[in-house]
């Protein structure tokens, strides 16, 4: 079981992905944006998938965005989650997109189309995670 | 068999699957073997047969630097000419296995695998929850992935639950009649029972969801001439093809990019076999959930997307349906043995056009398709068998 990046210590020292993991650590959202074709992507890869410049870097993420799909998950693949919680597949306004719980809501409150904004939480094994809640909530 | 495309000038002459149960008393080597040999003496061969290998290798033992098919030269205690460490098995590697034997890489192909001793007791396989970085922090499972596919097309269709109900309450109660089944004998069930079992990830049911368990298949593919004197009728593999998406549990799977998934795999698996979904006598698909079995008959174009509970509640799946499928109980009842899983599909698809499927065989099985993967692994693959 040992070597699962569930169960990896420091994320920021990861290759490709540490940025990311460092600037959440901060409770702030990044993602990868090409420096030749403007566009964003994720999850991270050492070249765009849009255009295969590996000429890239993290910047800034609003954090807003709408859920495309939704999943409320009843029995965990480990006693380390408590259930419910809803995961779910959040389209952000940048153009890309990620896969994140929706929090401060119930989950039959969670819907395709529903508005959410980035919301930083902590995961069981202790990390802070980036995830997401109902726009009227977050106010 | 016009014997003009290279995949119609070879054959699936033997196949076998090992006892299948939650935990079995071996390691996933011996059941391999045991698959292994089994289907080389179906097929009237013996090791000394088999100059090709389609497998993985499981250990102990054998290399650590690159381990795989190679290692089982050392087992077989003699050289191969061609090896395939393909994944997963079934379609992929059968297909794999087809070409090489088609250019003469080798004569006789063996193509097996399986799991075993390693469930432990633990509440489900490792492997239904994926390791990755932006998956598995989420307390994401293999069946939650699939779950995000199928949410959006409740969310645009809503397709009847009780008629998605009643098909995993077939399949398994075909599984409760095959004597080989990890279920056999549980049930019968209702779509009120599958619709009152626990849900596990919305809107999936313990009842809807496959399996984890532990057993091994194999099947031989040589020659078409060399298939003519071996000890079963060869079945032929008509055509196949599969459709990688991406990469599976990295990206979340969407519901706009793989619903069809498969749909061009098996346009070119039918072209082959110069053949149309309707000549079907008898579907073994990969029911890694109930919405997969509906998904795969609209990717077919059977019927419209969002029509697929309907139309097959109206066909009928059973036996004497128009649409019988997954005759041995599926991976819902019968039993999937991971990466070796897609393999039962081709197993029991050979066993229908031989004639000899037991309680689920389906009377004058001509072509039978067998699938492997689905939309929320973001790959898929088909192939057809024909009787000769």
């Amino acid at each position: 079981m040992g070597g699962r990046t569930d169960e990896l210590e420091d994320r920021s020292l990861r290759p490709l992905t540490g940025e990311f993991w460092a600037a959440v650590n901060r409770d702030e959202l990044v993602r990868p944006v090409c420096n030749d074709c403007g566009q964003s992507f994720f999850v991270p890869q050492f070249a765009c998938p849009h255009c295969q410049s590996t000429n890239w870097d993290y910047q800034p993420s609003s954090g807003r965005g709408r859920v495309y799909s939704h999943t409320t998950v009843h029995r965990p693949p480990t006693p380390a989650f408590t259930a419910p919680y809803v995961m779910a597949d959040v389209d952000v306004e940048e153009g890309w997109h990620l896969l994140a719980w929706i929090v401060d809501c119930e989950p039959d409150q969670v819907a395709i189309d529903m508005p959410v904004t980035v919301k930083f939480v902590t995961g069981p094994d202790g990390h802070r995670l980036p995830a997401f809640a109902p726009v009227e909530a977050s106010l | 068999m016009s014997g003009a495309h290279p995949l119609h000038r070879v054959a699936v002459v033997g196949v076998a699957a090992t006892e299948m149960a939650r935990q079995l008393d071996a390691t996933s080597a011996e059941v391999s073997l045991r698959a292994a040999l089994a289907a080389l003496d179906d097929a009237g061969l013996g090791v000394a047969d088999v100059d090709g290998v389609a497998a993985r290798w499981p250990g102990p033992g054998g290399t650590v630097f690159q381990p795989g098919s190679a290692d089982w030269a050392d087992v077989f205690g003699q050289p191969l000419r061609w090896v395939c460490d393909t994944y997963p098995q079934g379609v992929p590697g059968a297909l794999d296995a087809a070409a090489a034997v088609a250019a003469g890489l080798c004569e006789t192909a063996l193509v097996f695998g399986g799991q075993a001793g390693i469930m432990g007791g633990s509440a489900v396989a490792d492997y239904t929850r994926p390791d990755n970085e932006f998956i598995a922090c989420w307390g994401s499972l293999t069946a939650a992935q699939f779950a995000l596919v199928t949410q959006v097309y409740r969310h645009r269709h809503a397709p009847d639950p009780e008629q998605l109900a009643a098909i995993a309450a077939a399949i398994r109660n075909a599984g409760s009649a095959n004597p080989a089944a990890v279920m056999a004998g549980r049930g019968p069930y209702t779509a009120a029972d599958v619709l009152a079992s626990p849900m596990v990830a919305e809107p999936f049911r313990l009842l809807d969801l496959c399996l984890a368990t532990e057993g091994a298949a194999a099947m031989v593919i040589t020659t078409a001439e060399r298939a003519r004197d071996l000890a079963q009728p060869p079945v032929a593999i008509l055509g196949g093809g599969s459709e990688w998406h991406r990469q599976q549990y990295v990206n979340p799977p969407r519901y706009d990019e793989v619903w069809g998934l498969g749909a061009d795999a098996a346009r070119r698996a039918f072209g082959l076999a110069g053949l149309g979904p309707h000549d079907v006598d008898v579907f073994e698909l990969y029911d890694i959930n109930t919405y997969e079995v509906i998904r795969q008959f609209e990717m077919l174009g059977l019927c419209a997307e969002g029509e697929g509970a309907d139309y097959l509640a109206e066909a009928g799946i059973g036996v004497d349906g128009r649409h019988p499928l997954n005759t041995d109980g599926g991976l819902l009842s019968y039993s999937h043995i991971g990466w070796g899983g897609p393999t039962l599909k081709i197993v029991e698809a050979v066993r229908q056009l031989r004639g000899t499927a037991g309680p689920g065989q389906v009377a004058n099985a001509e072509t039978a398709l067998a699938t492997g993967a689905g939309a929320g692994a973001q790959y898929h693959n088909v192939m057809l068998l024909g009787r000769t």
